[in-house]
């Protein structure tokens, strides 16, 4: 990706100069910011591996030992049984069902959205364009209230659709807006060529500017998938009964409901958190680029 | 810039021009329509009626009656509720410490991770995956972290016979419970915003730092008078991404202290979500979410502004 690129490009520059200002003094400023970034990292760490560590000690280690001693004998039953107790599957059928409903389907609709602004003129269409903008910088809970009023008349509470809909909805503003930068970018010339050629808006979107707009899209899902698994004010008040609920619902609930069995909840903890955790090992590249998206807007 | 292009190739008549340009409309509608319809029921639709419901007494019950009150519900919450300014207070503790703490790590952080150093990736991905995580995770790992019988506090303080250490109640004391949320949130954003600033620390030239070295500046002249303002647009971003998340300040709130003890972590977000929905009290609720709103369209409205001036340039 273009990010990592030109962190490669621009390395070997600075390479080259810190040698020319290590000839007066030797690296030892390297080594000391080294040092501390490493002891910064440590510190950084810490909260999850003493979550780790509880989640694998027993009711008696826990209560029994400081919470940064390792748990010298480690112990899986918390694991299970946060599992059963917490319906871990069933929640996390939900949130994946939701996930994978609403992120393709609102990736859609602000592609199109956003291709509209970006490449057919009409009268308005910067205004248009700032309208969507301001929507994703609102709280959600300014409009929560109402919006519950909303999904309860249309007798959407507890169901998929009637937290996927207000999803998309609340999602549509980000993602238009920095796909409109992207289509941007893409030079004019190739509209204008597709056009002579006899192509309509429809084609032009969907075989050019959108294979174009891979990495952009490819980025925004991955970015909108974890969004979405990780929401938690609208789903409290859209999904009321446990069968529905997500799982950052699941989490909060388990934590009420078994407010001392500390290794259990550690555990329940880290479970839902692994799905998450695992699509960014896999996807990094897509954080940053789609980090970087957001920050090409300035 | 953008008229440019289709001007260019006939002196079309003002008329047939409108027309074209209605007709642009009619093209774009198609592709326009499902988004323009999701916004406005969803989003749009919403953020109207709390306002409009701010001006109204109801207890959110279907078929209940809404009785209109004017202004009744403001003159409460800025007069009678002293929660209201609780979290009118916290929101903006919270607003300021976060625009300062997070973003100096990250950008920190961003620079020294900038350089070339061993493990450099390594380091950027480990910052980086708090982040990632659900906030309502972040806040019971947290929860867990602080708790006072078993967590980290309570551990060192007996392991170093510090009993006052021992002592703090990290969520439960009035003082500094919000104080001990905040630093989740810290914890949290950091990496986030630190890979932002490493994004917008690709723009700085290197040339200019050579420049800048060759004549003699140490490092903190060369940071300050030619990373500091390369990074400008970015620091923009970043600010303006760190206030509106901030500003919305909720699910870690939530998780750690639900604004306890004796409502001293509540912040506008949620006194207006428990006001609506959990005390039946949608005027009042809503007079709140009115106010939380202005106060972001305070802030956004100009900045939208002024990104629209620097595209037109």
């Amino acid at each position: 990706m273009s990010p990592i690129a030109g962190a490669a490009a621009t390395a070997p520059r600075s390479r080259t100069g810190a040698v020319r200002a290590g000839r007066r003094a030797p690296d030892y400023v390297r080594i000391g910011l080294w040092i501390s970034l490493f002891v910064t990292l440590v510190i950084w760490t810490l909260p999850l591996v003493f979550i780790i560590f509880t989640s694998l000690k027993t009711e008696q280690d826990i209560v029994g030992s400081p919470v940064f001693a390792l748990p010298l004998h480690p112990d899986f039953g918390n694991y299970a049984k946060a599992m059963e107790d917490g319906n871990l599957l069933r929640v996390g059928t939900n949130s994946l069902i939701i996930a994978l409903v609403k992120v393709p389907i609102g990736l859609a609709i602000s592609a199109a959205a956003a291709f509209a602004l970006a490449r057919i003129r009409f009268r308005r269409s910067r205004i248009l364009l700032a309208a969507i903008a301001l929507g994703s910088m609102v709280p959600i809970q300014v409009a929560i209230a109402p919006l519950f009023q909303i999904i309860n008349n249309a007798g959407l509470l507890n169901t998929y659709i009637g937290v996927i809909l207000p999803y998309i909805g609340f999602g549509l503003p980000y993602q238009t807006f920095i796909l409109y930068g992207f289509f941007r970018q893409i030079p004019e010339e190739l509209d204008e060529s597709a056009r002579i050629d006899g192509a309509s808006y429809w084609r032009l979107f969907w075989q050019i500017i959108l294979p174009l707009s891979r990495p952009a899209l490819a980025a925004l899902f991955i970015l909108d998938f974890v969004a979405t698994w990780n929401e938690y004010g609208m789903a409290l008040v859209l999904l009321q009964s446990q069968d529905a609920w997500t799982v950052p619902l699941a989490i909060q609930g388990f934590q009420s409901q078994f407010t001392s069995s500390y290794g259990p909840i550690n555990s329940f903890t880290i479970m839902s958190v692994l799905p998450v955790l695992i699509v960014y090992l896999l996807f990094q590249r897509y954080f940053v680029s789609g980090a970087l998206a957001g920050a090409v807007k300035g | 810039m953008t008229a440019a292009v289709p001007s260019a190739p006939a002196p079309a008549p003002s008329g047939s021009r409108r027309r074209r340009r209605r007709s642009g409309f009619a093209t774009a509608l198609p592709f326009l329509a499902p988004a323009l319809l999701a916004y406005a029921v969803f989003v749009v639709a919403p953020m109207f009626e709390s306002v409009r419901l701010s001006f109204f007494e109801w207890t959110g019950f279907v078929g209940a009656p809404q009785e209109f009150v004017g202004l009744k519900n403001y003159i409460k919450i800025f007069t009678q509720d002293a929660v209201f300014w609780t979290a009118l207070r916290n929101t903006v503790i919270w607003v300021v410490l976060s625009l300062i703490i997070p973003l100096t790590i990250s950008l920190a952080l961003a620079v020294a991770l900038n350089r070339p150093l061993f493990g450099r990736n390594v380091f950027r991905s480990m910052f980086y995956i708090p982040g990632v995580l659900a906030s309502i995770a972040v806040a019971n790992m947290w929860r867990w972290i602080y708790n006072p019988n078993y967590g980290v506090g309570e551990s060192l303080g007996t392991a170093f016979g510090l009993p006052w250490l021992s002592d703090i109640q990290w969520l439960g004391d009035q003082k500094i419970a919000l104080y001990s949320v905040f630093a989740a949130f810290v914890w949290q954003s950091v990496g986030t915003n630190m890979v932002l600033f490493l994004a917008g620390l690709q723009a700085v030239q290197s040339e200019h730092i050579e420049a800048a070295r060759i004549d003699g500046a140490n490092a903190w002249q060369v940071f300050r008078n030619v990373t500091l303002p390369a990074l400008r647009p970015t620091m923009v971003i970043v600010t303006v991404l760190t206030f509106i998340g901030s500003i919305k300040v909720f699910d870690l709130i939530v998780g750690m202290t639900g604004g306890g003890p004796a409502q001293q972590t509540q912040v506008l977000a949620l006194w207006s979500y428990q006001q609506s929905l959990g005390n039946h009290q949608y005027g009042m609720g809503n007079a709140i979410a009115t106010v939380l709103l202005l106060i972001t369209l305070l802030i956004v409205v100009p900045y939208l502004a002024w990104t629209a001036r620097q595209e037109e340039r």
